[in-house]
């Protein structure tokens, strides 16, 4: 054959060029099967003429990959997926593949150890939240006290993505002081007033969870009352943009309660508001409004506090026949139920004191029982607030600096002086410290640049603790790094497994699946309301707490990953039930159940993830297989080129074409095919689910076509057949989550020298059949997450 | 945080609680309030710059006929009251080196920086320093705030959601203060209300916050230097940002304690974030506004949406998300909705220019003492073109006004930048990939 005689004449040339001491039979053996599949396969398009996408494999040189690791790592990604070579050209057997790449791989794993380093971390906005939970026994409502923070490569917690600037730094000075004002109880504290709005879109005709049964829509919200004494709480109906306030038709009680424990019960609606509604809008509005406050007497620390309607029976039903059909949609819908808008909490006014609350049971661990005791305890509250702030046994001179403030914030003896004041001021001091804010790993002293070392026991704490908590480390953890005991490869494990179970892990979920599977970003799907009437936010949360409850499950039951894509299980309540069209599920609350639809099962047939990867009017098979690409198999996604040429517009009388028709026309221009005959299929295969992730077997009145072919050559058509043709290798599954959970847990990018310490820990995870745990233990005992590479001088000139 | 206000009587806020639902929040200030400098003699030019992404439907958007007699566009009609006071400018370009694709991350960090953002992913972040910074190093450090980003879209919700390859960094701003220091804008307007006019409390407990602040600045420097002399040289100089940081806020401080003096009723705080777009943007230009008129800060710029995103419109019957919409494919349907996106944006602005045009200020309007751009680094969005790119600029600075200037085709955008830098007093050689100056300020 004509291209084999081209290939061999060209292995000649380039064995000729650069190992001139070999003869070509030698090469081929030296260099086994990779150059084998390399001269058969590849340098048709790959070589010094044609240059396909700028890489030349004709010349390469086998015996210097891990020289070029960046180029070979590549090369093994296209090999282990099967996308090169492109479909319609010849390509090796499943053998041949795996014999090529493994030999590649091998050779890249024989590259000098490499552990990186990352920047200095300024902790982001949900370690820092996490930090004051652990440190002062405070939820602070984190969004109203720090912006968020740029992500790279896909999490928020990356180190080179978290810059400063004045502003931030503003923001954190008042933050610790709002925080130490909050944790100490200052009597000080100003009337404030906390607003919580309700999505315009949730459905509040039925129970909703961790609402009092009995009732239907509102919210309950977790609040920190700064002081004992009266708050104003109060409540603000829904009116449509004509300003008419919804749901007055009849009688409606609203019912406040703290604690779960009704402190207000008000009646709203019925003949003479109706009639007043009538006449005067606005005013009936606001005078509806001014009906729904109370002013109640609350002590200090954490209370909910929740606002709901009465159920009565004479409108519990009118949503189930029509069920789940947004109760709020229409602003004319008359027959609605009156919907709870905004939920404010003033105060404090009058206030009387400070109760104990759980921040200061944790703050205060002495009590001076007279002026010449204080001294000793400030000292030992500070310094335990200290070492559990900057994460090690503070240094004499910070103590001495923040004794300071407490020194000047308790006072002297002319003016009151005031123990707790001395404590809040010195606690705003720490939590203003870059000690706190940042987490600095130092290079040991003499250490030669570029060497490796293994991080301290203390740098190493806080490592895991942000990485399997987004917080700092706990006592026990401290104490065994102080020890100089974390180090020990047992103990080490021993506290990843202890740290897993703790329910702080639960950041893996909220943080580390939150954006893996970018369930985050379901707060910006927004459907249209016409195409689909039925979605509300009730939907839109339930999607996003299936994905996470069924993601905690995998984690806690210590589970293979591979489970995620194939469970037989999943977690709905009774909106998301019927939405899947599982029969029997009835109550707000989520629970466990199986699944028995195959093309339900795992991850692919989540609303979740089938909704995020939609547009607003229709499903999206580009976006749909450009996550599973990038998100479940660890491939890149180029951008789409410039200046696509427009589809070809349709006439009138022409015959509506398909989405797929309009997708085939798209990828008969060579530009987009590079990329869309890999994207689209995978796209196609998910068609039976619509853009919010409902069934269907007809779109725009013609039968669902969910067919295609896989870039590697495998036809598939629907859901299941494509999970199955994505876990024919499980490794590629596997090593993109490892590729994701060591970006998350290192806080850094990867790139070609990380790519062997992956391999390693898939490789180890195989004997334990893929577990969750053992692929985060994988990460925590890694090199790159116990060891550093000393600062070079070099590294200046990246800034 | 740093401006005094008259001490809130618990009636007050009670008071304040009622009027919270009625929105924009701020209206029912403004007559209350008065600026700080009263007894500055000339009022003093403003600098601000507005951002619209996604690009724009440009034959919709520039006028016809060049020179002073020209009819306004669709897109523009919601400027047409403010026509002597406004400059519309064609053919400009933001920066496409040889054969880069450009894309939304471009856009963003292309149009105040005149330049082509480094393709990264990494700390090495690269752009320039954008014009409303150099503005604000000339005329910044005489107000307590030398400038003022905000923005409107949470962009934690948009994980994955950045051009490949480009830092995200790259598109949650248009506003760098050095060509690595991109600066982060304030979704919300609580927030910016606090850093404006301060937290909760009397004028004597927000004098004792400010001292108290000021000693805890002084002395985070000690705890800075602890971490330096442990660091390498790139942690170093991460470091050096935050004490440059420590330092300009203590600036602020002591020019907010200078300041205090003077007493001036402030607005009653936002609530938080309202849940509606058009809420949100009224609030932060009113935000804007309070900020110009009380010269806290006499330079802001404002991101009023994010380039991608996936905002839908049924206010205005656009159900699609913007950014799918903007890839219209030349399909008429798509064209009129992002025409009518376009033009409500404009309808937004106008309103901001409504208010600055309706409050005094010296011896005309603040309107009369502003140089306003409003723009987007993306002209056609269906291929992500790069030019012409639209750019209206509004305001007394804009020189005369009632104009549409043209141009030379493909003219960087920087070269406008130069024109501005040079109304405040700057004289810059070179703006990103400048190629000269315009004369469009006249």
């Amino acid at each position: 054959m004509p291209e084999q005689n081209h290939s061999w004449f060209c292995v000649c040339l380039a064995a000729l060029l650069t190992v001139a001491h070999l003869d070509a039979q030698a090469l081929q053996t030296a260099q086994g099967p990779a150059r084998q599949v390399i001269d058969k396969y590849c340098i048709t398009c790959h070589n010094q003429r044609t240059k396909a996408g700028d890489l030349i494999l004709e010349t390469a040189d086998l015996n210097a990959i891990p020289a070029h690791s960046e180029m070979w790592e590549k090369v093994v990604k296209k090999l282990r997926s099967g996308t090169m070579p492109p479909a319609g050209a010849p390509r090796p057997d499943a053998a041949g593949y795996s014999a090529a790449a493994a030999w590649i791989e091998a050779r890249l794993d024989s590259a000098p150890p490499y552990a990186g380093r990352p920047v200095l971390h300024r902790l982001n906005r949900a370690e820092y939240a996490n930090a004051i939970r652990d440190l002062l026994h405070l939820e602070v409502d984190i969004d109203t006290l720090l912006p968020p923070d740029d992500s790279a490569f896909g999490f928020d917690n990356v180190a080179e993505a978290l810059g400063v600037s004045p502003a931030l730094q503003e923001r954190y000075l008042a933050a610790a002081a709002k925080i130490a004002a909050l944790a100490v109880g200052d009597p000080a504290q100003a009337p404030i007033t906390h607003t919580w709005r309700i999505p315009q879109d949730l459905s509040q005709d039925q129970h909703v969870e961790g609402l009092p049964l009995g009732t239907v829509g509102g919210t309950s919200v977790r609040h920190n009352f700064p002081l004992d004494g009266e708050y104003r709480i109060q409540a603000k109906l829904y009116r449509t943009n004509l300003n008419i306030m919804r749901g007055l038709e009849s009688v409606h009680q609203v019912e406040f309660s703290v604690d779960g424990k009704r402190v207000y019960l008000a009646k709203i609606g019925g003949p003479e508001d109706l009639a007043s509604l009538f006449k005067a809008p606005t005013d009936t509005g606001d005078a509806v409004d001014a009906r729904l406050q109370a002013i109640v007497p609350i002590s200090a620390g954490p209370h909910s506090v929740s606002v709901a309607f009465l159920q009565d029976s004479q409108f519990a039903e009118p949503g189930r026949l029509q069920a789940f059909l947004r109760s709020s949609v229409d602003n004319f819908d008359w027959a609605g139920h009156p919907h709870l808008q905004v939920l404010m909490v003033a105060g404090p006014f009058h206030a009387s004191g400070v109760s104990q609350t759980p921040s200061r049971k944790n703050i205060f661990v002495c009590q001076p029982v007279n002026a010449a005791q204080e001294p000793a305890c400030a000292q030992t509250i500070i310094n335990t607030l200290m070492l559990r702030a900057y994460r090690q046994p503070p240094s004499s001179a910070d103590v001495h600096r923040v004794m300071e403030f407490y020194a000047s914030g308790r006072g002297s003896s002319s003016d009151h002086p005031s123990f707790d004041r001395g404590i809040q001021a010195a606690l705003e001091r720490i939590l203003a410290s870059p000690k706190f804010l940042f987490r600095a790993e130092a290079d040991p002293a003499g250490v030669k640049p570029g060497s490796i070392y293994p991080v301290s026991d203390l740098e190493l704490a806080s490592r895991l603790s942000f990485f399997l908590w987004s917080s700092i480390p706990d006592d026990a953890l401290l104490h065994l790094a102080i020890q100089g005991k974390l180090h020990d490869e047992a103990t080490l494990e021993r506290e990843v497994r202890r740290m897993l179970a703790d329910p702080r892990s639960d950041a893996l979920v909220e943080n580390f699946a939150g954006q893996w599977l970018q369930l985050r970003n379901l707060r910006n799907f927004q459907p249209n309301t016409d195409l689909f009437p039925d979605f509300d936010d009730n939907l839109r949360q339930s999607f996003r707490r299936e994905t996470e409850l069924f993601f905690e499950s995998i984690l806690r039951e210590d589970r293979s990953v591979l489970d995620l894509m194939t469970a037989d299980y999943t977690f709905v309540n009774e909106r998301l039930a019927r939405h899947y069209g599982i029969p029997d599920i009835y109550g707000s609350w989520f629970r466990r159940v199986p699944v028995h639809d195959e093309a339900r099962k795992g991850l692919l047939g989540q609303g979740s993830i089938l909704a995020l990867t939609s547009h607003a009017e229709r499903t999206s098979p580009v976006l749909r297989g450009k996550w599973i690409l990038q998100n479940l198999m660890g491939l890149d996604v180029p951008p789409p080129p410039p200046n696509v040429p427009p589809l070809p517009e349709e006439k009138d009388g022409d015959k509506p074409r398909t989405m797929r028709e309009q997708m085939t026309e798209h990828r008969a221009n060579p530009v987009c095919a590079a990329c869309h005959r890999t994207l689209d299929p995978i796209g196609f295969a998910l068609e039976n689910f619509d853009a919010v992730g409902a069934w269907r077997s007809e779109d725009a009145g013609a039968p669902v076509d969910a067919s295609g072919e896989l870039a590697d050559g495998t036809k598939v058509n629907g859901v299941t057949e494509l999970r199955q043709a994505l876990l024919r290798r499980p490794e590629n599954f596997v090593t993109t989550v490892v590729e994701k959970l060591m970006i998350y847990g290192l806080g850094r990018g990867l790139d070609a020298r990380d790519m062997p310490q992956v391999r390693a820990i898939v490789r180890n995870a195989a004997r334990d059949n893929y577990r969750l745990s053992s692929l985060i233990q994988g990460v925590a005992l890694s090199m790159p997450f116990r060891m550093s590479t000393a600062v070079s001088q070099t590294e200046v000139a990246r800034r | 945080m740093f401006v005094s206000r008259k001490s809130l009587p618990r009636r007050a806020v009670l008071r304040g609680l009622g009027a919270a639902a009625s929105l924009p929040l701020l209206d029912a200030m403004f007559p209350a309030l008065t600026p700080l400098a009263k007894a500055a003699a000339a009022p003093s030019l403003r600098f601000g710059a507005v951002y619209f992404p996604n690009g724009a439907i440009m034959p919709q958007f520039t006028p016809k006929t060049f020179g002073s007699g020209f009819e306004f566009t669709p897109i523009l009609q919601p400027f047409e009251p403010y026509r002597d006071n406004l400059v519309v400018v064609t053919n400009l370009t933001r920066s496409h080196p040889g054969s880069q694709v450009g894309d939304h991350a471009v856009s963003a960090a292309g149009f105040l920086t005149g330049i082509w953002p480094k393709r990264t992913e990494a700390e090495d972040v690269f752009a320039n320093t954008t014009i409303d910074q150099i503005v604000a190093q000339q005329i910044g450090q005489q107000s307590p705030l030398p400038s003022l980003e905000l923005a409107t879209e949470d962009f934690s919700g948009y994980v994955g959601g950045c051009s490949p390859g480009f830092s995200c960094a790259y598109m949650n701003t248009i506003s760098w203060s050095s060509p690595k220091t991109p600066l982060p804008m304030e979704t919300n307007p609580r927030a910016v209300f606090e850093r404006l006019f301060g937290e909760p409390g009397t004028a004597g407990e927000q004098r004792s916050r400010l001292v108290k602040r000021r000693s805890i600045l002084d002395s985070l420097a000690d705890d800075a230097k602890d971490l330096e002399r442990e660091l390498g040289p790139r942690d170093r100089a991460r470091l050096g940002d935050y004490l440059d940081n420590v330092r300009e806020i203590e600036r602020r401080i002591q020019q907010s304690e200078a300041r205090s003096v003077t007493e001036v009723a402030t607005p009653e705080a936002p609530l938080g974030t309202p849940d509606t777009f058009d809420e949100h943007v009224a609030l932060m230009f009113d935000l804007a506004a309070a900020a110009f008129q009380a010269d806290v800060t006499r330079v802001f710029t404002f991101m009023m949406s994010r380039e991608l995103s996936q905002r839908t419109y049924p206010q205005i019957g656009v159900t699609e998300q913007h950014h799918s919409v903007s890839h219209h494919q030349n399909n008429p349907q798509k064209i009129a909705q992002m025409v009518k996106i376009n033009t409500y944006y404009a309808e937004l602005y106008a309103r901001f220019l409504a208010k600055l045009h309706a409050t005094p200020d010296g011896d005309g309007s603040l309107l009369d003492h502003s140089l306003l751009v409003y723009g987007a680094g993306m002209a056609d969005s269906n291929g992500h073109a790069s030019d012409p790119l639209p750019v209206v600029m509004i305001g007394g600075g804009a020189g005369k006004g009632a104009r549409h200037v043209e141009v030379p085709a493909r003219t960087p955008i920087g070269n406008l930048w130069r024109n501005v830098a040079e109304r405040f007093g700057a004289n810059v050689e070179q703006f990103g990939d400048s190629t000269g100056k315009t004369n469009v300020l006249a």
